[in-house]
C-alpha cells in the first residue's frame, strides 16, 4: 500500500461519553432470583415469568457456541448486571418531564426527541441501558391503529399480542444468546401495524448502553398484519469503557399476507480503542418470518461499531411468493472482529431472496461473511442471488467468505458470487490527476463500493452511514 | 453416530495391527501413525468438516485389512488400460502386482513399488508421510499405520517423462479395507503426467482409504488425473496433499463416478513464489450415492495463481457435497485466484450442499469465487428444440456438455474417450 493510503482510520469515537444519571442497578449475577426480580420490577404477568424461567432452564443446559470465526476471552455471565434503569422512574406524561440530563445525552447523540423532531418526521423510541425512556409520536400513530411503544408497556397494555407472538420466530431455546435474552430481557420496542395500514412515518429505536458492567438485552417484536407495511430504523451507541460489555438482543419480525417490513440498522457501538481494549460484544439474533403470501422482509445493516459483531439477520420465507432481502455493509478497523451474514430459508413456492454484502477491513481487523441459503424440498421455483464483496485496506487485516448453499429442489436457481479487492493505486492516481485529494478519493471509492446497500437506507440514515464510514476510515488510508 | 460404534470400528482395526519392532524409519512411521489413531476418533456430522457426509454406515462395517492379493485376470481389467501409458503400476487391494505392471526401462524416471525402491537411497525416507499429516486425520493415520506397498515415482532434475504414468488400483476382494498409497517427487524442472485410477471387478461393498503425496520442486510441472470408478456399494476415502515450490505448476482433474459414499480431500499448498495450480473436478452421481469433495488451496507465498472449476451432476436421490476453501496467507500478495462451483440437479430428489470459502489475509490480491445450483436452462433447451432436436435429445446433449467441459481438460485422449463414453451412457435418459 502506498504512503498515501496509510493514514486515514482513527477518528475518536464521538459517542464515548458517560451520562451521570443515577441508575437503579440489579446486583451482578444471574440466577432465578434475578429473573424473578426483573419480572416483578416490570410488574409482569405470570405467563411471562414462566417464559423467562423456561428460557433460563434451557440456557443452563446449553453451552457457548464455538464455531464462529472470532476470538474473545471467556465471558463471565455472573459478573454482569442484568438490570439497569435510569432513576427516577415514574410514569412520564410528556417529553418535558424526561430527565434533562438524559435529554442532553440524546441531544449530543443527535437523536431527535423533541417536537422539533417533527422536521425529521421519525417516531422514536429511546432505550437507555435496559429501559425504554421515551417514545415520540405515539398519539399520531395510534390514530391509524398502529401500536408503537416499549415492549414492557405493551406487556401491560396488549398482553394478548405479546403472548401470541413472542418467541414464535426465535424460540426460547434457539441458541445460547437467544435463550439468555429470553430469560433476562428488560425492554425493547414493540410495533404492531394492523391490517391494511401503511405506516405514515419511519419508526425508529435508539439504543444506548450507559452503565459499565451492565449488559443490554433488549427484545424487539414487529408484527405487520395483512397488507400492512412499515419501515423501521435502529441506531446504537455506547460510552467508552475499558471493559467489554455484552449486548445480546433478539429481534423478531412477522409479516402476514401481503405485508412488508423493512428493518434498517446503523450500529455504532463503542468498538474499543486502537489496541483493541474495551468495546461491545454484539451477539444478536435477528430473524423475520415471511409467513403470508406475497410478504416481504428486508434487512439493511451498516455495522461499523462493536469490538465483536456476530449476527445473522435471517428470513424464513414460508409464504408463497414471499421475498427476503439482506443488504449489509460491515466496516472493521483496529482489532474489531465481525462475523456476520444472513440466512435465507426458502420453504414456500416461488420464494425469492437477494443478498448483497459488502465488507471493508482495515488495521488488524477481521471480517467474515457467513451466509446460508437453504432451499427446502417444498420450495418450487425458488430463486436466490448472493453477492459478497470484500475490500481490504492494509496487509494486516483479513476478509473471509463462508457461504453455505444447500439445495433440495431442482427447480430452484441459486447463484453466489464473491470477490475481494483493494483500493487500487491506479484508481487513486485517476482521482489525483483530476485534482481530488487522497482522503476524498478514498471516501468516494468506498461510497461507490457500498452504494447498492446505502440506496436501501432511508435518507437520513444513508447520510449518517456515509458520514460514519468516512470517520471510521479516516487515517487508515493515506 | 454413537461414539461406541465409531470406537469399535477403530478398535477392530487396532487389534488387527501388530506393532513392528521399530527397527527402521518405516516401522517408526507406522508406529507413530498408529499412536495417532489411538488419539483420534471417527468424524461425525457434528464436525464442521463432515457436516453433510454421514459416514456412520462405514463405521458399522468392521472390514479387515486386505492382505494377500488375489489373482486378477488380465481380461477383466484390460479395458481400463490406456494406450498412451507405457508405464503402468497395478495394485490389487492395495498390494503391488508386478505381473500386471509394466515398468518399462524408463531412463527418465525412477518408478516402482516402495519395497523395491527403498534400497536406492534416502529420498523416499525424506518425503514419505511428510506431506500427508496423520496427526489430525484419522483416515490418513490409518493408511499410514497399515502402509505396506506404495507407488513411488521420482522424476529427477530437468527430466521429462513424456508418456503418462498409469497407477491402476483394483478392488478385487469384497468386505475388506485396502490402503492404496502413492508418493511422487518431482525434482526441479521435471515434467510428468500421473493417472490415479480406481476400478473394481466386483459388485459388493468394500472400503478404499487412499493417500497420495506429491512434492513439486522449483519449476516442476505435474498433471494429475484422478478417476474414481468404484461400484455403487463401495466406500471411498481419498486424501491427496500437494506441495508446490517456486514457479512449479500442478494441474489436476478429478472425476468421481462411483462409490456409495465417497470423500476426496485435495490439499494444495503453494509454498513457493509464483506457483500455479489448477484443480478441476467433475462429480457424476445417481441413485443413493453421496460424493463429497473438499479442496483446500493454500496460497502461502506471493504471486501464486490458482483456478478451480468444480461441477456436480446429481441424479436420482443422490447427494453432492462440495467445500472449496481458498486461503491467502498474510504477505501472499499478488495472488490471483478464481473458483467456480457449478451444480446441476436432474431430479427433485437430488441434493446439493456447496460451500466455496475464501479466507484472505493480504490486501493486494485478486480473488473471486462463484457458485450456481440449478437445472438445465430453459432457454438453452428451447434453442436446441428450435434447431429440430427433441426435448429429450436437447436435455441429454446439454447434460453431457455440462460434464464435458471438465473432461475436456484431461490431456490424454484415450482416457478422455473412456470417460466420455461413461458420461454419455450415464446422462442418456431414453
Amino acid at each position: 500500500m502506498s504512503a498515501v493510503l496509510q493514514n486515514l482510520v482513527n477518528q475518536p469515537y464521538k459517542h464515548g461519553f458517560v451520562t451521570e444519571i443515577e441508575s437503579d442497578i440489579a446486583p451482578k449475577g444471574l440466577n432465578e432470583e434475578i429473573i424473578r426480580l426483573i419480572s416483578s420490577k416490570k410488574n409482569e404477568p405470570e405467563w411471562l415469568l414462566a417464559f423467562r424461567l423456561q428460557a433460563y432452564e434451557k440456557w443452563l443446559s446449553m453451552s457457548e457456541p464455538q464455531w464462529q470465526n472470532v476470538n474473545y476471552p471467556k465471558i463471565d455471565y455472573q459478573s454482569i448486571s442484568y438490570y439497569s434503569a435510569p432513576k427516577p422512574k415514574k410514569k412520564l406524561a410528556s417529553m418535558d418531564e424526561v430527565d434533562p440530563e438524559l435529554l442532553r445525552t440524546f441531544e449530543k447523540l443527535g437523536v431527535p426527541m423533541h417536537e422539533r423532531a417533527a422536521l425529521a418526521g421519525v417516531a422514536v423510541d429511546v432505550i437507555f441501558d435496559s429501559v425504554s425512556v421515551a417514545t415520540t409520536y405515539k398519539e399520531k400513530l395510534a390514530e391509524v391503529g398502529i401500536i408503537f411503544c416499549s415492549i414492557s408497556e405493551a406487556v401491560q397494555t396488549h398482553p394478548e399480542l405479546i403472548k401470541k407472538y413472542l418467541g414464535t420466530v426465535v424460540p426460547v431455546g434457539d441458541n445460547f444468546y437467544a435463550a439468555l435474552n429470553s430469560a433476562v430481557f428488560t425492554d425493547g420496542s414493540f410495533c404492531f401495524i394492523p391490517k391494511g395500514v401503511k405506516c405514515p412515518m419511519d419508526l425508529s429505536t435508539y439504543f444506548r448502553i450507559n452503565t459499565e458492567e451492565s449488559g443490554q438485552f433488549e427484545r424487539t417484536l414487529i408484527i405487520a398484519e395483512e397488507g400492512a407495511s412499515v419501515s423501521y430504523l435502529e441506531g446504537c451507541t455506547a460510552p467508552k469503557f475499558d471493559t467489554n460489555q455484552l449486548h445480546a438482543a433478539v429481534v423478531e419480525l412477522i409479516a402476514l399476507d401481503n405485508a412488508e417490513i423493512k428493518y434498517s440498522t446503523v450500529q455504532n457501538w463503542y468498538a474499543g480503542d486502537e489496541k483493541g481494549v474495551g468495546g461491545i460484544y454484539n451477539f444478536v439474533t435477528k430473524r423475520g418470518l415471511a409467513k403470508g403470501v406475497n410478504s416481504r422482509i428486508s434487512w439493511t445493516q451498516v455495522e461499523t461499531g462493536a469490538a465483536i459483531t456476530w449476527k445473522y439477520p435471517s428470513c424464513i420465507l414460508r409464504g408463497e411468493n414471499s421475498v427476503g432481502e439482506f443488504y449489509s455493509v460491515a466496516v472493521t478497523n483496529n482489532y474489531q472482529q465481525a462475523d456476520t451474514g444472513t440466512k435465507m430459508i426458502h420453504i414456500g413456492r416461488n420464494t425469492r431472496s437477494t443478498i448483497i454484502s459488502k465488507s471493508i477491513s482495515a488495521g488488524y481487523s477481521n471480517s467474515s461473511y457467513r451466509g446460508l441459503v437453504r432451499i427446502a424440498p417444498t420450495a418450487e421455483n425458488a430463486r436466490n442471488y448472493s453477492q459478497c464483496d470484500s475490500m481490504l485496506i492494509g496487509d494486516q487485516c483479513g476478509a473471509n467468505t463462508f457461504p453455505y448453499i444447500q439445495v433440495n429442489n431442482n427447480s430452484a436457481k441459486v447463484e453466489h458470487e464473491a470477490s475481494t479487492s483493494k483500493i487500487g493505486e491506479d484508481q487513486l492516481f485517476y482521482f489525483f490527476q483530476r485534482g481530488i485529494g487522497a482522503e476524498e478519493a478514498v471516501s468516494m471509492i468506498i461510497n461507490g463500493f457500498c452504494k447498492e446497500v446505502f440506496q436501501q437506507l432511508p435518507m437520513e440514515f444513508a447520510v449518517e452511514a456515509t458520514k460514519l464510514l468516512s470517520f471510521k476510515l479516516e487515517g487508515s488510508v493515506g | 453416530m454413537s461414539t461406541a460404534t465409531s470406537n469399535s470400528y477403530l478398535d477392530n482395526l487396532l487389534q488387527s495391527w501388530q506393532r513392528p519392532p521399530a527397527s527402521s524409519w518405516l516401522d517408526q512411521l507406522r508406529a507413530n501413525a498408529m499412536d495417532s489413531v489411538g488419539t483420534l476418533r471417527m468424524p461425525s456430522t457434528q464436525d464442521e468438516e463432515w457436516r453433510f457426509t454421514d459416514i456412520s454406515p462405514l463405521s458399522r462395517l468392521p472390514y479387515p485389512v486386505a492382505h494377500a492379493a488375489p489373482k486378477v485376470q488380465l481380461s477383466d481389467i484390460k479395458h481400463c488400460y490406456l494406450e498412451e501409458a507405457s508405464c503402468r503400476l497395478v495394485f490389487v487391494d492395495g498390494q503391488f502386482v508386478p505381473e500386471l505392471s509394466n515398468i518399462a526401462d524408463n531412463a527418465s524416471a525412477i518408478i516402482g513399488n516402495l519395497s523395491s525402491l527403498l534400497p536406492t537411497g534416502d529420498t523416499i525416507a525424506r518425503y514419505l508421510g511428510q506431506l500427508a499429516e496423520f496427526q489430525n486425520d484419522v483416515f490418513t493415520a490409518l493408511n499410514t499405520a497399515f502402509l505396506r506397498d506404495s507407488a513411488c515415482i521420482i522424476i529427477p532434475k530437468n527430466k521429462s517423462v513424456t508418456t503418462p504414468i498409469h497407477l491402476l488400483f483394483i478392488s478385487k476382494q469384497t468386505e475388506v479395507t485396502s490402503y492404496p498409497r502413492c508418493l511422487l517427487i518431482a525434482e526441479a524442472g521435471s515434467n510428468a503426467t500421473i493417472i490415479e485410477d480406481y476400478i473394481t471387478t466386483e459388485e459388493a461393498p468394500y472400503v478404499t482409504n487412499s493417500v497420495v503425496e506429491m512434492s513439486l520442486a522449483n519449476t516442476a510441472h505435474v498433471n494429475h488425473i484422478r478417476v474414481q470408478r468404484d461400484n455403487q456399494q463401495a466406500f471411498h476415502i481419498g486424501n491427496c496433499t500437494v506441495s508446490l515450490a517456486h514457479a512449479s505448476q500442478y494441474h489436476s482433474v478429478s472425476i468421481t463416478l462411483g462409490a456409495y459414499i465417497s470423500r476426496y480431500n485435495l490439499n494444495v499448498i503453494l509454498s513457493g513464489e509464483g506457483a500455479e495450480c489448477a484443480a478441476d473436478g467433475l462429480v457424476l452421481i445417481s441413485g443413493r450415492q453421496l460424493a463429497d469433495t473438499h479442496t483446500f488451496i493454500d496460497h502461502a507465498k506471493p504471486h501464486g495463481k490458482s483456478r478451480q472449476l468444480h461441477k456436480c451432476i446429481v441424479d436420482g436421490m443422490a447427494h453432492g457435497v462440495f467445500n472449496g476453501k481458498i486461503m491467502v496467507r498474510p504477505h501472499a500478495q499478488l495472488t490471483d485466484s478464481t473458483q467456480l462451483s457449478r451444480n446441476l440437479l436432474l431430479t427433485n430428489k437430488a441434493r446439493i450442499d456447496t460451500k466455496p470459502q475464501l479466507e484472505i489475509f493480504a490486501d493486494d490480491v485478486k480473488c473471486a469465487h462463484g457458485a450456481t445450483v440449478g437445472q438445465l436452462d430453459k432457454e438453452e433447451i428451447f434453442y436446441l428444440k428450435s434447431r429440430g432436436l427433441s426435448e429429450l435429445t436437447a436435455r441429454n446433449l446439454l447434460t453431457y456438455a455440462f460434464g464435458g467441459e471438465v473432461i475436456d481438460r484431461i490431456p490424454i485422449s484415450s482416457l478422455k474417450r473412456q470417460l466420455e463414453e461413461i458420461v454419455l451412457a450415464r446422462t442418456q435418459i431414453s
